[in-house]
């Protein structure tokens, strides 16, 4: 039975209609973070709505976020800790209570790293909801290695590249309010990011432009004014081609390139090698759509890019995203209202101090040591906020023990089993672990082989103060517990409580609201008062490049990167064929023909999340497989028919879905359905983009045959 | 059936009128969802749907366009002409509701509407569908899906309001919907 704690919360109002108390906070189904309003009638969550009084969501909220009260209450939720009792994955279970669970943890973990030295434990946390930080803080805190929600093919090569090239985060900023025009590069926010979605489909409304680059029709390509359908993982050469015509044409901010952008010359130099002509053959991308989009978007005043995971998934992702920000740079787009805005300091604890995530508590030894750190130094070194272990490495040194044996996992949060490539390897090397604990809200499939699962608790069970430039890029957002279900625990609760029992927990925090507190101190209010005021918010403030320089080591716009070159890399962008391509291997493509883009998400999940959400299920019910009718006509496969997509690696099973907007050549392959339907039974997980490690989930090669 | 489609203002309804803009929706689904919480509708029950359209090739150009469905809430709807006990009503601000005591949840409506909007409700042996969130407009709110439409697809507007948004635009007027779009001519 679900019951309000009995500690005070403040309501926002009680609603005459329907008799329920509403209280205000924050949906976490995904990272978008949007405002929400709680409606609760005896004891009990009745409906979730949008915050009409949000600055930033206006009172919408997706798909996701109104179900949130169907997955709160669902009948399969965890609900307590339980123990498998027999062999791995055979599905018995024994209920535990949280003291046996966090003792066995306790003594396992202890156990090993006394065998297998402390390098043998790791941790592996899934897609952010908030809890990033936190759980950085408990791997170093603890001393073990920690991989990253994978961000090696998500956020990092967009963000680091951000800092390498103009010192921040601005192209995951875009000002839509004032715009004129919007670039959007492999993303779909209207479906996949609701705020942002509902500012762009603002600023479309009133007459600005959109230009979308997707390989198919997305539902934000279907408001595009210009549509460039390019072959997947090529983006680098679009993006060059592109700030060719730019700088040919001379439609770049001269007065911006002179003072604040360091090596223009080098880089006029190096995009001649990318003639619009050039880039046709590269990227299928017809030379003339090259120069309209290349035109439109530099002469229209100001204009803003999006730009999401698509571009950290190909060969060489912090090329291809050093190109996009450098198209935003040289056309004076860089924080200006309506262009790309740098996120405001806010009087919280940025995710990103070295206070809070602990980053300096590992030694020299210990970051060098991490798996992965020798190939991939930037997701593993200093310019990574969160230094991560590569996962394809770590599922290697399972496997073999080498450089170092590693025989337990802490994974919080993570369907690891759907989520990262190649799954045949990640499963094999799950299931050769000697002690493997999961954090999760169901019974996933990466659940099912764990030793012990923990039952965490949903956003409308826990308490904290957000702020990130995926939720808004000037305001900290109220979360609050408004219902206990079973005897689930809040993220932060159980890392305190499991870094209590394993000895580090003075480098924690006592209690969730310690937590808050300490997240909330520069701004002076602590939990309790700002549960009070409800949210915080800043004004934007544009061009602060003017008075502070931007935040490079040269403090300028570096198109010329000093700190490339000294690590080996080109201080310059380049494309970079994908290993697996007809261009790149012909003999392999022989045998598998087609480029196999996976990763797309569907409107009403997230990740691998709310298939089992019936309200949202009745809405996409199965996987389809997005096949041109021409290529089907060839293998004889029939519009929801059943399709085989194979690749070296294995192969799944969905269904087609004919459609006209695919290149013959493509295919796109819906990803974190479970079971045969997992996209990344199909996914290499060996060739990794340069420097960084991501995998090269957009471009990869494949055959289809009918089911 | 006549096609009643006027240019200006809707029919002397005394209400406000659900504008959707098809040129606008996103196919989020938001407005099926919110539908669905606010109706607190069995599965089955739809009484907002999206449809896709596409993505289809007209004169080389692809497009891909999201059109939502939902009762149209008729000048003189046929549905009530099927129902032996008198449970539709035409309110005078020109939604038609459902008067849930009188149902008998036989269904016959069902099969009565031209748009397939009616659902049936095995559970609570009544029939339902979209009556623009009556309890939230008597209360001075708008339609769920109407609050949580991201694109502006969905407004809930007045007469004067719906003639100035609409104004050079394709309209398909019936009862309190309005269909409106630049890009394509429409009928209902």
């Amino acid at each position: 039975m679900a019951k309000r704690r009995s500690e005070k919360i403040q309501p926002m109002k009680v609603d005459e209609r329907t008799g329920a108390t509403v209280y205000k906070s924050e949906c976490w189904n995904c990272n978008a973070g949007c405002d929400a309003t709680v409606w609760v009638k005896d004891e009990k969550v009745i409906r979730i709505e949008g915050d009409p009084s949000s600055p930033v969501t206006k009172g919408t909220l997706c798909a996701k976020g109104l179900a949130s009260k169907d997955i709160l209450y669902h009948p399969e939720r965890l609900k307590y800790p339980i123990k498998r009792v027999g062999g791995r994955g055979e599905g018995n279970w024994q209920r535990i209570s949280w003291d046996e669970a966090l003792d066995t943890i306790a003594s396992r973990f202890t156990e090993i790293e006394q065998k297998y030295g402390n390098d043998s434990i790791a941790c592996i946390t899934g897609t952010s909801r908030g809890w990033v930080p936190i759980i950085t803080r408990f791997a170093n805190a603890w001393g073990k290695q920690w991989s990253g929600p994978g961000v090696a093919q998500c956020f990092a090569p967009r963000a680091i590249s951000g800092f390498l090239t103009i010192g921040g985060l601005a192209i995951g900023c875009a000002d839509y309010g004032s715009t004129q025009c919007m670039l959007v590069w492999g993303a779909n926010p209207v479906t996949t990011w609701q705020w942002k979605g509902a500012a762009m489909m603002e600023a479309w409304g009133r007459g600005a432009k959109l230009i979308v680059i997707d390989p198919v029709i997305s539902e934000t390509a279907s408001k595009a004014h210009i549509w460039l359908k390019l072959r997947p993982g090529t983006d680098a050469a679009l993006a060059l081609a592109m700030l060719n015509v730019v700088i040919n044409e001379e439609l770049y901010d001269k007065e911006f390139v002179d003072r604040w952008c360091l090596g223009f010359d080098k880089l006029k130099e190096r995009v001649q090698e990318y003639a619009p002509e050039k880039a046709e053959g590269i990227t299928w991308v017809p030379k003339a759509k090259i120069i309209e989009a290349a035109r439109v978007y530099a002469t229209t005043k100001p204009a803003c890019i999006t730009q999401e995971v698509a571009v950290d998934q190909n060969a060489d992702t912090i090329s291809t995203c050093r190109a996009i920000a450098m198209l935003a740079a040289t056309t004076g787009n860089i924080d200006i209202p309506g262009g790309n805005v740098f996120p405001m300091p806010l009087p919280i604890r940025s995710a990103f101090e070295p206070e809070h995530a602990l980053n300096d508590h590992l030694t020299k030894e210990q970051h060098e040591r991490r798996l992965g750190s020798q190939e991939y130094p930037l997701l593993s070194g200093k310019f990574n906020f969160f230094p991560s272990a590569h996962n394809a490495t770590l599922w290697k040194a399972i496997l073999t023990s080498k450089p170092y044996p590693v025989r337990a996992i802490y994974n919080h949060g993570s369907n690891i089993l759907l989520a990262f490539a190649n799954t045949n390897i990640v499963r094999k090397a799950l299931l050769s672990l000697d002690f493997f604990v999961v954090v999760d809200l169901f019974m996933t499939p990466t659940a099912e082989i764990a030793d012990i699962l923990l039952p965490a608790a949903s956003w409308l069970e826990r308490d904290m103060a957000h702020a990130n430039l995926e939720v808004s890029y000037n305001t900290v957002h109220l979360q609050q517990k408004i219902v206990q279900i079973g005897e689930c625990w809040s993220d932060y609760k159980i890392l305190n409580e499991v870094a209590k029992r394993l000895g580090f927990g003075e480098l924690m925090f006592n209690t969730e609201e310690d937590y808050c507190d300490f997240v909330l101190k520069p701004s002076g209010m602590n939990w309790q008062e700002f549960k009070k005021k409800g949210i915080l918010t800043v004004p934007i403030t544009y061009r602060r490049y003017e008075r502070d320089g931007f935040d490079t080591p040269s403090g300028n716009v570096e198109l010329y990167s000093l700190t490339l070159k000294d690590m080996g890399y080109d201080p310059l962008p380049s494309y970079r064929e994908p290993t697996e391509s007809p261009v790149s291997n012909p003999e392999l493509a022989k045998e598998y023909p087609l480029i196999l883009t996976t990763g797309a998400r569907e409107p009403v999940f997230r990740h691998s999340e709310f298939r089992n959400i019936p309200v949202l299920r009745q809405i996409w019910p199965e996987p389809r497989v997005k096949i041109n009718p021409m290529l089907a006509d060839e293998l004889d496969i029939k519009d929801g028919g059943a399709v085989i997509v194979e690749t070296p690696r294995g192969s799944m099973e969905a269904r087609a879905w004919l459609r006209e907007d695919i290149d013959p050549r493509v295919i796109q392959v819906p990803t974190h359905w479970p079971g045969k339907s997992n996209a990344n039974l199909l996914t290499d997980n060996e060739s990794c983009a340069l420097g960084i490690g991501g995998a090269q989930l957009r471009c990869q090669l494949c055959r289809v045959r009918r089911g | 059936m006549p096609v009643m489609q006027s240019e200006e203002g809707v029919n002397g309804m005394l209400g406000k009128i659900l504008l959707v803009d098809i040129d606008k929706c996103v196919g989020c689904y938001a407005c099926e969802v919110a539908c669905k919480q606010e109706n607190q509708l069995s599965l089955p029950s739809r009484w907002c749907i999206v449809t896709r359209v596409g993505p289809r090739k007209i004169r080389d150009e692809m497009h891909l366009d999201f059109v939502p469905g939902l009762c149209l809430q008729c000048e003189d709807p046929t549905c009530s002409y099927f129902c032996s006990v008198d449970a539709i009503i035409k309110r005078e601000d020109g939604i038609v509701a459902i008067d849930k005591e009188k149902c008998t949840g036989c269904g016959l409506c069902v099969y009565g509407c031209p748009y397939g909007a009616i659902y049936i409700d095995k559970e609570r042996k009544t029939v339902g569908k979209c009556s623009l969130c009556i309890s939230r407009i008597d209360h001075g709110l708008e339609p769920s899906c109407v609050q949580h439409c991201i694109s502006g697809s969905l407004r809930f507007v007045t007469q004067e309001e719906l003639a100035e948004i609409t104004r050079g635009m394709h309209l398909a007027v019936r009862g309190s919907v309005c269909y409106t779009s630049s890009k394509w001519k429409l009928t209902l």
